[in-house]
């Protein structure tokens, strides 16, 4: 009876996975983190020239091993002066949206990140221009634009690297390409330059961010990759043999 | 460990850094200054032709003329007084004189970061005032005054 009760068991387990077409898989346990990061080049710059303090940070959730959702926050006080002006202006802005991994989980390994941020902001500012003077053919004009709080909406892409240094702290920088949707400053006194965008009288600003992060694991996720394994002779040639995929599971 | 990415992608990234440091300008490139665009036209023939000898200067100004007896002129280029809603030019045509007092509003403009500020006018419509001693008629064609290369005014003589 046990002998039989083993063969039946053994039968069945066979069965069973003949049925479910059972390959050999890797599997990689890959840490959901959530980061706490922070730009370092602004206030770098602002201890070495004492002029321009920007600062920036952002909290970010791991949804998956290649997406992540973020929420960015950052303060600007920025003052410039050119030949024939001097302009000043301080603000905060925000933005949110998501990140995409482009590496594979295997290369990743829930410690590198290369891919692509997508960021929507909204900047709220004080702009001023306290001086300008014009020279033309009927002489020197000279005049000031006061104080006034403005609205800014852009959006953002965000390609960039980043990678742990020591455990659970990474470091990288991003590119930022950002376009302007939207300014309450109206099209002729436009903001020279504003919290979160930059470059205020262009419609497309670029820039260059350093960021440190820390980062804290919160859950483990399982991802299975099958490795590519020998095509099988189709029994319908029209059909493709099997190639390489990643099935996820949690 | 294997390499984190390949060599090609750390190449464009490396690429695109190189480009962004090296394409932040500091320097004024663009036109700063408005100007009323005004064009020459021959009352006769209805066509643009440049008057034999022009010669224009800012009531009040006649040490510094724009155009002193030039030929070939068939737009003159007319910057306004941002200081005033008002003000007028002295157009010697063929040696004939007339004025020509343009009334407008005056704002101010971002050219860019680094070109900094200018001035923009609208000329209020209906409101340009001359003498007809050689001029015919002038007649606005864009009261909006700028740095763009736009026709503001026709002047038929």
């Amino acid at each position: 009876m046990r002998r039989t009760s083993v063969y039946f068991i053994s039968l069945l387990v066979v069965t069973i996975c003949g049925f479910r077409q059972i390959k050999a898989q890797d599997t990689l346990l890959i840490p959901l983190k959530i980061k706490v990061g922070l730009e370092v080049s602004g206030p770098a710059t602002y201890y070495i020239e004492k002029k321009n303090l920007s600062t920036e940070g952002y909290i970010a959730v791991d949804l998956n091993e290649k997406t992540t959702a973020l929420l960015g926050a950052g303060y600007l006080n920025y003052k410039y002066s050119q030949y024939n002006y001097d302009y000043q202006s301080s603000g905060i802005f925000l933005k949110a949206g998501v990140e995409f991994n482009l590496l594979k989980p295997e290369k990743a390994m829930g410690k590198y990140w290369g891919g692509l941020g997508l960021h929507y902001g909204v900047s709220m500012f004080n702009s001023e221009v306290p001086s300008f003077y014009k020279d033309n053919y009927w002489g020197t004009i000279n005049s000031s634009i006061p104080g006034n709080t403005y609205w800014g909406h852009f959006i953002e892409a965000t390609p960039g690297v980043r990678a742990e240094l020591f455990k659970n702290f990474s470091i990288g920088w991003t590119i930022s390409i950002r376009m302007l949707l939207y300014s309450s400053a109206g099209k002729a006194v436009r903001p020279i330059y504003f919290p979160g965008f930059g470059n205020g009288s262009k419609t497309i600003s670029t820039g260059l961010s350093y960021f440190i992060a820390w980062n804290i694991p919160y859950k483990k996720i399982t991802v299975i990759t099958k490795k590519e394994e020998p095509a099988e002779e189709p029994d319908d040639p029209s059909k493709p043999a099997t190639t390489q995929k990643s099935i996820i599971s949690q | 460990m294997k390499k984190l990415a390949p060599t090609k992608v750390l190449l464009i990234i490396s690429g695109l850094i190189l480009i962004l440091i090296s394409c932040t300008p500091e320097s004024c490139f663009e036109e700063t200054e408005p100007f009323v665009k005004a064009s020459l036209y021959l009352q006769a023939t209805g066509r643009l032709l440049a008057p034999d000898s022009l010669t224009v200067y800012g009531v009040g100004m006649v040490k510094d003329t724009l155009y002193k007896k030039a030929a070939g002129v068939t737009i003159a280029n007319l910057p306004l007084n941002a200081g005033t809603h008002e003000c007028s030019y002295v157009v010697k045509i063929n040696g004939i004189t007339d004025t020509v007092t343009f009334r407008y509003n005056t704002y101010p403009y971002l050219v860019s970061k680094e070109c900094g500020f200018t001035f923009y006018h609208d000329l209020f419509p209906d409101s340009l005032v001359y003498t007809r001693h050689k001029i015919d008629t002038i007649y606005i064609r864009k009261n909006v005054i700028t740095t763009l290369n736009e026709e503001n005014i026709r002047i038929f003589y």
